[in-house]
């Protein structure tokens, strides 16, 4: 796999649907971080987004969720560049679950769960019809529910993660981007998480997730961004971007690991295995 | 208001609604909370009129406001202790709000106008309007200004105006350092003939107000409040972070910047009729956590909070004798420091997750 960034390069003022980045440049003061990205995001799928440390997954999701500014280009919503929605439209479009968000003092799951629903609000109306029954679903299939009394500094990590996630869910958004919802969680908690990403792509939303493990994002997600430098390297299915030689090629390029591409015996899907030490 | 009072479970959680176009929630032990301190409120405030020489019993004070008491009550009530009583509870809402607005959006729970400058600057600038240019500006409008100034300062020296708590807090400790400089300075040079004037506005007091002083602080109110309402349904989501804040919709500088510029005007306009009143914008949303156990601002709570603690404390150095004729800025000060002695010996040592 190669660069196909000129594929997926959609032209300011297209009325693609779904979420498309238009040649981004982000930085932080004089670092830039995304250079000239280009990104057209399958509606409806679930994508993962991996790469090597410091290459700009993080920067990159943050900017498709508009919590960062970029300093040229855009990032298109339904052919609208972000800046022009109002912010609750939009947060009503788009959910976003940042890497590690603080933990308010005191507030139970059912009400971090509602808090979701700050969207549909305004200061006059801090109810909306359906607020009952989408928090009620975000905390049933994020499996919450039975912890929604619960203060949320009690919970281990990995209840805390679905709680987070059922509040995105209570957005009742056609787009969720997760920023590693994985990280810091043990195995099986990782593995729940992956399911609820699956569990909501079956709803009709399209996914976006940052994650570590390639193997993970082979076998959960429907098609894979891989990042380096700034840019992205490769896209595409998991078969296609990490399947055979030319997956091994790419990891060794990308991470900078020599392996072998093996097959999950579970899944069918490419599976990465570092070489041994020689 | 109400915005405020969003309670944590949501299942003792109720909706006022009016149509389908007015809905405002609240819990049910914040508005139990509320109720208490109106309660409080009252009592505080019927002892405040009825204690001492002077002293008007509420039947009286009812009847001075139907036009049928006798002169010396009227006079009382108008003069003396009605505009005391009512600067000082609206002062006490002012510092109140000010400081559930400055810690809910900077994250710090020490976090008050007070610690950006505010209180030093209008000590300041008064201390500049009485005594080294005397008559250039009567001394609340001395006060204002150099509020104003140090604040201006602060949003200067930060480069990034009220976005930064930590720049905030940081640049504020600076200016407040510089105002107090400047302050000694003037008291230094010109020394105590004005002193009396100046020592109003350096501690903060409540004595010799006048009806005047009333329309100032609660026609600021009237300003602002709805302003603080309306902001308060987005800054009940603003403590889960900025990325969060802003992907529900709720904007988190503009919120925040909006934030400290009410809770500077809120503090500023107390500053103007009674000097500043310290430690009451820093412990009064503390007090409202405590009380309502709840998440988010509680901003309802923590304006009627103040109010209780600035007419109680007034209350204290009007007939406490040992305390007598003191400005009612030196006991909230006690207060606040045994409070903030309490934060921190106990409250640092619940582990935050």
């Amino acid at each position: 796999m190669t660069d196909t960034t000129a594929a997926s390069h959609t032209a300011p003022g297209t009325t693609a649907r779904g979420l498309v980045a238009d040649d981004l440049e982000v930085g932080y003061g004089p670092t830039t971080v995304l250079d000239g990205l280009n990104l057209t995001l399958p509606a409806g799928a679930f994508t993962a987004i991996v790469g090597p440390n410091g290459c700009g997954k993080s920067t990159l999701v943050r900017t498709l969720a508009r919590t960062l500014r970029p300093r040229r280009g855009a990032v298109l919503l339904d052919g609208r560049p972000l800046t022009a929605w109002r912010p609750k439209q939009l947060a009503q479009q788009l959910a976003f679950l940042p890497q590690d968000p603080v933990v308010p003092d005191g507030v139970t799951v059912r009400s971090l769960v509602a808090r979701g629903r700050h969207p549909y609000h305004s200061p006059l109306r801090q109810w909306a019809p359906g607020d009952d029954e989408a928090v009620a679903h975000a905390m049933d299939v994020t499996g919450v529910t039975a912890l929604a009394d619960d203060p949320l500094a009690e919970l281990s990590g990995g209840q805390r993660q679905r709680a987070w996630i059922a509040m995105t869910l209570a957005q009742d958004t056609p787009h969720v981007l997760l920023d590693e919802p994985t990280s810091f969680l043990d195995l099986a908690h990782q593995i729940d998480v992956l399911h609820v990403c699956r569990d909501m792509r079956d709803q009709g939303r399209t996914v976006v997730a940052v994650l570590h493990d390639l193997n993970q994002a082979a076998r959960y997600a429907d098609h894979l961004v891989v990042m380096h430098e700034g840019r992205v390297h490769a896209e595409g299915t998991p078969d296609a971007v990490l399947g055979g030689d030319a997956g091994a090629r790419l990891v060794g390029d990308v991470f900078d690991l020599a392996c072998e591409i093996a097959t999950d015996p579970q899944s069918g899907t490419p599976m990465v295995v570092p070489l041994a030490r020689a | 208001m109400s915005a405020a009072a969003r309670g944590d479970n949501l299942a003792a959680r109720r909706e006022v609604r009016l149509g389908t176009a007015v809905a405002l929630g609240f819990s049910r032990r914040s508005a139990r909370v509320v109720l208490a301190l109106l309660a409080a409120l009252v009592v505080v405030a019927a002892a405040s009129l009825a204690l001492g020489s002077l002293g008007i019993s509420p039947a009286d004070a009812l009847a001075a406001l139907r036009g049928e008491a006798d002169v010396t009550t009227t006079f009382a009530l108008e003069r003396l202790r009605g505009p005391r009583l009512l600067v000082g509870a609206g002062v006490g809402v002012a510092l109140g709000l000010a400081g559930g607005l400055f810690q809910t959006v900077t994250r710090n729970p020490l976090g008050s106008p007070d610690v950006i400058g505010l209180s030093a600057g209008a000590g300041a600038g008064v201390a500049v309007a009485t005594l080294l240019v005397p008559g250039a500006v009567p001394a609340p409008v001395g006060a204002v200004a150099g509020a104003g100034a140090a604040i201006g300062l602060v949003w200067l020296a930060t480069g990034t105006g009220f976005s930064s708590p930590a720049r905030l807090i940081v640049t504020g400790i600076g200016v407040a350092a510089m105002a107090t400089a400047v302050t000694q300075y003037v008291v230094a040079v010109m020394l105590r003939d004005q002193g009396a004037e100046l020592a109003v506005y350096v501690v903060g007091s409540l004595g010799s107000r006048d009806l005047g002083h009333v329309a100032q602080i609660w026609g600021a109110l009237l300003l602002l409040v709805p302003c603080v309402a309306l902001l308060g349904h987005r800054l009940a989501v603003t403590d889960m972070g900025d990325p969060l804040t802003d992907a529900l919709g709720a904007r988190s500088n503009q919120t925040r910047t909006l934030a400290i510029v009410l809770s500077v005007l809120l503090a500023a306009a107390a500053v103007a009729v009674s000097g500043p009143i310290t430690f009451v914008a820093l412990t009064a949303p503390h007090v409202a956590r405590l009380l309502t156990r709840a998440p988010g601002p509680n901003l309802t709570v923590s304006g009627l909070t103040g109010a209780v603690l600035v007419v109680a404390s007034d209350l204290v150095v009007q007939h406490v004798p040992a305390l007598e004729g003191l400005p009612v800025g030196v006991v909230t000060a006690g207060l606040g420091g045994v409070y903030l002695g309490y934060l921190l010996t106990t409250g640092w040592k619940k582990t935050r997750a």
